[in-house]
């Protein structure tokens, strides 16, 4: 990244460039996605990659849906779309993708799978997120009400699971602190401390032991507490803490001590408070209950750590966002940026904090901006002369995974069973709970989740989803013929191509070509005998090809 | 496969695929119908492989592998003669005393663990020094260095009593890619069998259909994810093709018989047809041998089922000649205190035991290293698990002392850094 990238230094430069930054956007108003392009425009000249044309409007409503709404679109919503003749329907498709309440659910999951990790799952927690995104709450209030949490709350407390999750205990491991303080500099600062728990970092000259202690020292310090009480969920009570924490490196023995501090931060100085003064609540020893301490230092990291001033919070959150959208972080990896990995796009990345900060951390509007430029709308294909276009010039677009829950979603809408199994609609007296969206759910996250604290960045066909698409129960259920489901309703047809248009628009959100109407043709004349059958066949190859499981 | 660590296609994919080597330049259609020409069609490759056999809870070594008989801690059982002259075991190993000139056994293990929860991982990681990151399991290592065999099976399968699936844990930081294909109770994991209302020629119609579409999909975009969605199918095709392997309802009796009919007996037949059909490393788990009390009414009762079996899975690999290029291991935790307690129990011993070893690279007819008199210390040197592993590495061609792992740029031994191979256990 910068050379002036050691700790005050920045900070004090950083400032003046929102400062300017701010003056320069009042001014001119170029809007981001301007400067996106310009950008991309720049370096891919630069690497000689030819950029790829537009992405079509199939691909562009597809990858939109999924993004900003969760799902794909029925094949009516999409022909719809395909016929609109409005020069603006692409920007008009994503005010209205935002406008709808599944943005916030999409958010929400998004979010949810980002910061835990496949790591457990909370109602209050999906809840809190859901409906933060549906306020549309600044990104830095929403961190500082993860890290640090008021249980009271009814509205907020939700928040805590991303902590409370972390601390509980696992067979008899410790309580993984060291776990909680890696995860909140990664997921938050885009820094992974996790090397410095025991000394410096050996490859990242600016990760400090100093850096992980600070941070651990104020999560060892909250210990987890069951409901009771005024509490309904799990909740932390934190102690007091009146000294520094002090730490020895494994390799070079040298010792040293902090007090709480944010990573790559300044250290906050631990107040001497008079013994009458230490507690807001003095803990009650005899009934066993926590107190509340005057110096919370949660509440201090918190507030520093979510916060214009530090440089790395704006930057995680514009390089992850960017990363939901693009499919590859602006740095990489998201969680190990330094001074020594610059971002691909430096300029554009600077740029794109600062506008987050002035924007006060708006994520929504980031990724209305991001939408919109054609960075976004690029095509998957690549273009003629251009042999394996580097990822980090973003001159094609990049396929990304679609999550278990965009799959399980995807697939019932692809199959014309989301009405059923979501909605209940149409069972007709036949089957009931094992059909259900929850049973749908939970088996597609059995199949195509990561494992537990495996961060999911990339396609990663398994042996377990292989096995689950070719011969699990519910993925060959929804292709067999239903009342209204997609089977029926080409089953009733007799035209080829027009079952090829069905099954192709209903699936990949896309016309066949003529190469697959005729592909479609030829192959019910030769299963003439079956053709429901054989209709059902040909729909699980849709529905298990990297086409419909990438976001492309 | 020449070089164990690099291979082309690691580079060319992301992570957490399963994945094969070479796997386009062979012809798949070779194998179907006997096992025996499986077998001849593994031979033929001369592909190395292990066999593992975990005894959870600790297996008594002087029920077993180094009787101490007429001695304070003997306990009541005699010690056999076995087929390498001077060298005994324990009476409740008749069969495997048979197979002594085919095994080398260890007798001077000292390890640092005596506690179930952590010393089975300890052990089973090769108990490395701390680098703050969990290391794999020594199945997860081979599946890791070595990759899936050409049978395009899954590189690493589990064969254990209780819940079967798709276990990540063993990978540490290897990552889940590398984790085991649980088979518990014996039993496939979900999913793996041919749905009912599918014919075999329409789930590969089905299945050609799907590649073809991804063979276009595929033509104008990057390369990433076509070859690793193939290749996960394919193995899902060849494991479905295969269900034979794990059906014990459909093995013949006599082979039941022989390797007894009990839980370890046929989970050793299914991991001799796992080996037989190419997989690359199977584990075998059996559990219950943590004897605190009532020992030698326990180790009477769980000796011989485990004897039956490990004897008749190294007779059968030596007769179809795969026992040559596979390294065979049976052991636990820790063993037992020569000590007998009040409970005419025997507690942990992580401070003079034995493993038992076969195949190949390792020195048949062997023994290395012994105990005292009484058992209860090694005499000489003791070998801690960090020695095995190098032992085990080498066994297989695989230098341990200098094959490293990349964790994320950070370069990491296979086995501590500060032991060797065992040069007495190798050829």
């Amino acid at each position: 990244m910068r050379a002036h990238h050691s700790r005050s230094p920045l900070i004090a430069s950083f400032l003046v460039t929102i400062a300017f930054t701010g003056a320069s956007f009042a001014a001119a108003a170029a809007p981001v996605s301007e400067a996106v392009d310009r950008a991309i425009t720049a370096k891919a000249a630069t690497a000689k990659q030819p950029l790829a044309g537009p992405a079509s409007d199939a691909e562009f409503l597809r990858r939109a849906w999924l993004d900003f709404g969760g799902t794909i679109p029925t094949a009516e919503e999409a022909r719809k779309y395909f016929a609109d003749k409005d020069a603006g329907k692409r920007a008009k498709l994503i005010d209205q993708l935002i406008a709808s309440p599944r943005f916030a659910e999409r958010m929400g999951e998004a979010f949810h799978i980002q910061l835990m990790e496949r790591n457990g799952n909370s109602l209050e927690w999906r809840s809190y997120l859901t409906e933060s995104f549906r306020a549309n709450k600044p990104w830095d209030q929403m961190a500082r009400e993860i890290i640090s949490p008021d249980f009271k709350d009814e509205k907020l407390r939700g928040a805590g699971y991303f902590i409370t999750r972390r601390l509980e205990k696992v067979g008899q491991q410790d309580t993984d602190y060291p776990g909680l303080t890696r995860d909140t500099g990664r997921l938050f600062m885009g820094v992974d401390l996790q090397c410095c728990q025991c000394h410096k970092h050996l490859t990242v000259s600016d990760y400090k032991q100093a850096d992980f202690s600070g941070l651990f020292m104020a999560f060892q310090n909250a210990k987890l507490q069951k409901p009771g009480g005024d509490y309904r969920t799990d909740w932390v009570a934190e102690g007091m803490v009146a000294k520094k924490y002090e730490f020895v490196s494994v390799l070079s023995s040298a010792k040293g001590a902090t007090g709480p501090r944010v990573p790559l931060g300044k250290e906050v100085e631990i107040p001497t408070l008079a013994k009458e003064e230490q507690w807001i609540v003095p803990p009650d020893t005899k009934g066993k209950k926590a107190g509340i301490p005057r110096f919370s230092p949660l509440k201090e990291i918190a507030e520093r750590l979510a916060s214009p001033e530090n440089p790395f919070f704006a930057r995680n959150i514009a390089n992850r966002i960017w990363f939901h959208l693009m499919g590859r972080g602006l740095v990489e990896p998201l969680d190990l940026m330094h001074s020594e990995n610059p971002a691909s796009h430096p300029e554009l990345f600077d740029l794109l904090a600062q506008e987050m900060t002035a924007h006060k951390f708006d994520v929504k509007w980031l990724l209305r901006e991001l939408a919109l430029t054609q960075a976004y709308q690029r095509g998957s294909v690549i273009p003629p002369g251009a042999k394996d276009p580097p990822e980090d010039v973003f001159s094609v677009a990049k396929e990304r995974p679609l999550s278990a829950e965009q799959l399980a979603r995807a697939f019932l809408v692809a199959t014309g069973e989301h009405e059923r199994v979501a909605e209940g609609k149409g069972w007709e007296g036949i089957e009931g709970t094992k059909y259900s969206q929850k049973e749908f759910e939970k088996a597609f996250t059995a199949a195509f989740a990561n494992e537990a604290r495996e961060p999911e960045l990339a396609v990663n066909p398994t042996l377990r989803s292989a096995l689950f698409l070719r011969n699990n129960e519910l993925v060959l259920w929804s292709l067999q013929r239903r009342t209204g489901n997609l089977i029926d309703r080409v089953a009733a047809m007799s035209d080829p191509a027009q079952i090829a248009d069905e099954i192709y628009t209903a699936i990949l959100t896309r016309p066949p070509t003529e190469d697959e109407k005729s592909d479609v043709a030829k192959y019910l004349t030769k299963h003439a005998a079956d053709c429901e059958k054989a209709l059902g066949h040909y729909a699980w190859a849709m529905l298990s090809s990297i086409e419909f499981f990438a976001n492309h | 496969m020449n070089s164990p660590l690099c291979k082309p296609w690691e580079h060319a994919f992301s992570r957490r695929q399963f994945l094969g080597a070479s796997a386009g330049a062979l012809a798949l259609g070779a194998f179907g119908g006997l096992a025996s020409s499986r077998a001849a069609e593994a031979m033929r490759k001369k592909e190395k492989q292990v066999l593992f056999v975990w005894l959870d809870g600790g297996i008594s070594q002087l029920e077993s592998w180094d009787p101490k008989p007429n001695t304070q801690f003997g306990g009541p059982f005699r010690a056999i003669p076995t087929s390498v002259p001077g060298v005994h075991f324990s009476e409740l190993m008749p069969k495997s005393a048979k197979q002594m000139h085919r095994l080398c056994v260890v007798r001077s293990l000292c390890t640092k663990d005596n506690a179930h929860s952590s010393g089975v991982a300890r052990i089973q990681r090769g108990d490395p020094k701390t680098r703050g990151v969990p290391y794999p399991f020594f199945g997860s290592a081979i599946s890791k260095l070595m990759g899936p065999t050409a049978s395009k099976l899954p590189a690493y399968v589990w064969i254990k009593p209780g819940s079967g699936g798709f276990k990540a844990e063993d990978a540490g930081f290897l990552g889940p890619k590398y984790g085991s294909v649980a088979f518990g109770d014996g039993k496939p994991p979900d999913d793996l069998l041919r749905h009912a209302s599918l014919t075999t020629e329409a789930d590969e119609e089905r299945n050609e259909l799907r590649e073809m579409l991804n063979k276009r999909y595929a033509e104008q975009r990057r390369r990433n994810y076509t070859e690793a969605s193939s290749y996960v199918f394919d193995t899902a095709q060849e494991l479905m093709k295969r269900a034979d392997i794990f059906d014990t309802t459909k093995m013949p009796a006599k082979e039941l018989d022989r390797y007894g009919r009990t839980e370890i007996g046929q989970h050793m037949l299914v991991a001799r047809n796992m080996l037989e059909a190419g997989v690359r490393f199977v584990k075998v788990n059996s559990y219950g041998w943590d004897t605190h009390g009532d020992n030698f009414n326990g180790h009477a009762s769980l000796v011989p089922k485990f004897d039956r079996a490990f004897a008749a899975i190294v007779e059968d690999l030596a007769a179809s000649g795969l026992l040559e290029n596979t390294l065979v291991v049976a052991m636990s935790e820790f063993g037992r205190t020569p000590r007998i307690n009040g409970h005419v129990g025997r507690d942990h011993w992580p401070e003079a035991w034995s493993l038992a070893m076969a195949g190949c690279g390792v020195k048949a007819g062997a023994v290395v290293g012994a105990t005292n008199e009484k058992g209860t210390f090694v005499k000489d040197e003791g070998y801690d698990i960090g020695s095995v592993f190098h032992t085990w590495f080498n066994a297989l061609g695989i230098d341990s002392q200098r094959v490293e792992y990349d964790n994320h740029g950070q370069p990491l031994p296979i086995a501590h850094d500060d032991m060797k191979p065992i040069k007495e256990a190798l050829v």
